[in-house]
C-alpha cells in the first residue's frame, strides 16, 4: 500500500476515534449507543484494508 | 433535539456552514460559557451515519480555526430543549472554564506506530506467555523512546496508549509550535522496521474530557 493511501486511511480512523470516543461530554440524553458505535467501526473495516490500521480497530473507540 | 458541536472561547463569528442535517448552526451564551448547536425537529435516528460523523468533524475543524480555544463536544448526546441544555451545561460550568484554559491556543496531533513483527504466537505454557509479553513491552518502550519521546518534548500534554506491538498517542500543541512539531513528525516517519503515521493538526478532542 501506498504511504499516501495509509496516510488517507489512518487520518479516518483517527476522525471517527476523535468525533465518537474523545471530546467533552455534557450530561444530556444518551442518542448514541456503544452498539452504534461499533456499526461504525464494523462499517469502516469496509474501507480501510490496511492491516496495520484493522488491528487497532478492536480496541477504537471502546478504549476511550 | 439539540445537538451541541462544542463550547467555545473568542469565536469571531460561526462559520458559514450548515450543521448535522443540514441545519443551520447557532451560538448561545450558557452559564456563562459559549456554545455552538443545532437543532432538529426528528429524533436522531438509531444508526449513525457516516454523514453525521463528518459533519460534526467539520463544523468542529471550522470553529477550531475561529477561536482562541475549543472543547469539541463528543457525538452522541443531544438535549431535548434549552432547559436541559442549560441546567447540564451549568453543572459542569466551572470544569468546563478549566478545560477551555487547558487547551488554549492548542491543537492535537496523532501517533500510531506499529511494528511489522507477527503478533505473538498462542503461547500455551506459563513461560512462553511470559516471554511473549516481555517482548511486547519490549517494543513498546523502544517506540515510546524513539517516537513518542521527541514528540513529547514539544507538547503541552500527552495521551499514550499501548496496544500489541505498537502503541497509539495524542499530542497537545501549542499553534507556535506546530511547525516544528511536523518537522520532528515528519523525520521520524522514515523510522526503521515501524510503520509511523502522524495526523493533524485536529481540534483538541483528546483533551476535552476531564480535566487534571
Amino acid at each position: 500500500m501506498s504511504n499516501d493511501s495509509l496516510q488517507y486511511q489512518v487520518t479516518l480512523l483517527d476522525l471517527v476515534d476523535r468525533v465518537l470516543g474523545k471530546g467533552v461530554v455534557l450530561s444530556g440524553d444518551i442518542t448514541l449507543s456503544v452498539a452504534d458505535v461499533d456499526l461504525v467501526y464494523v462499517g469502516l473495516r469496509v474501507l480501510l484494508s490496511s492491516v496495520a490500521t484493522l488491528e487497532e480497530l478492536d480496541s477504537g473507540a471502546a478504549s476511550a | 433535539m439539540i445537538h451541541v458541536y462544542g463550547v467555545v472561547d473568542g469565536l469571531d463569528e460561526v462559520p458559514p456552514i450548515a450543521g448535522v442535517e443540514d441545519a443551520p448552526l447557532e451560538r448561545r451564551r450558557v452559564a456563562g460559557l459559549d456554545l455552538v448547536l443545532s437543532r432538529s425537529a426528528t429524533p436522531p435516528s438509531a444508526e449513525v451515519s457516516r454523514e453525521t460523523v463528518l459533519r460534526h468533524a467539520q463544523v468542529v475543524e471550522a470553529l477550531t480555526r475561529r477561536s482562541a480555544a475549543i472543547l469539541p463536544a463528543q457525538l452522541g448526546r443531544g438535549f431535548r430543549d434549552e432547559d436541559q441544555l442549560a441546567s447540564a451545561v451549568a453543572e459542569q460550568a466551572a470544569q468546563l472554564e478549566r478545560g477551555l484554559e487547558r487547551v488554549r491556543g492548542c491543537v492535537e496531533f496523532g501517533l500510531r506506530a506499529t511494528t511489522e513483527l507477527p503478533p505473538a504466537p498462542e503461547a500455551d505454557t506459563g513461560s512462553a506467555y511470559m516471554q511473549a509479553r516481555l517482548d511486547q513491552v519490549r517494543l513498546q518502550d523502544d517506540l515510546v523512546e524513539r517516537l513518542h519521546e521527541p514528540l513529547a518534548r514539544l507538547a503541552r500534554e500527552t495521551t499514550l496508549q499501548r496496544r500489541g506491538g505498537g502503541v497509539t498517542a495524542a499530542y497537545l500543541v501549542e499553534r507556535d509550535e506546530v511547525p516544528a512539531f511536523e518537522a520532528e513528525a515528519a523525520r521520524l516517519e522514515h523510522a526503521d522496521g515501524v510503520t509511523v503515521v502522524c495526523t493533524g493538526p485536529w481540534p483538541p478532542y483528546s483533551f476535552a474530557a476531564g480535566t487534571p
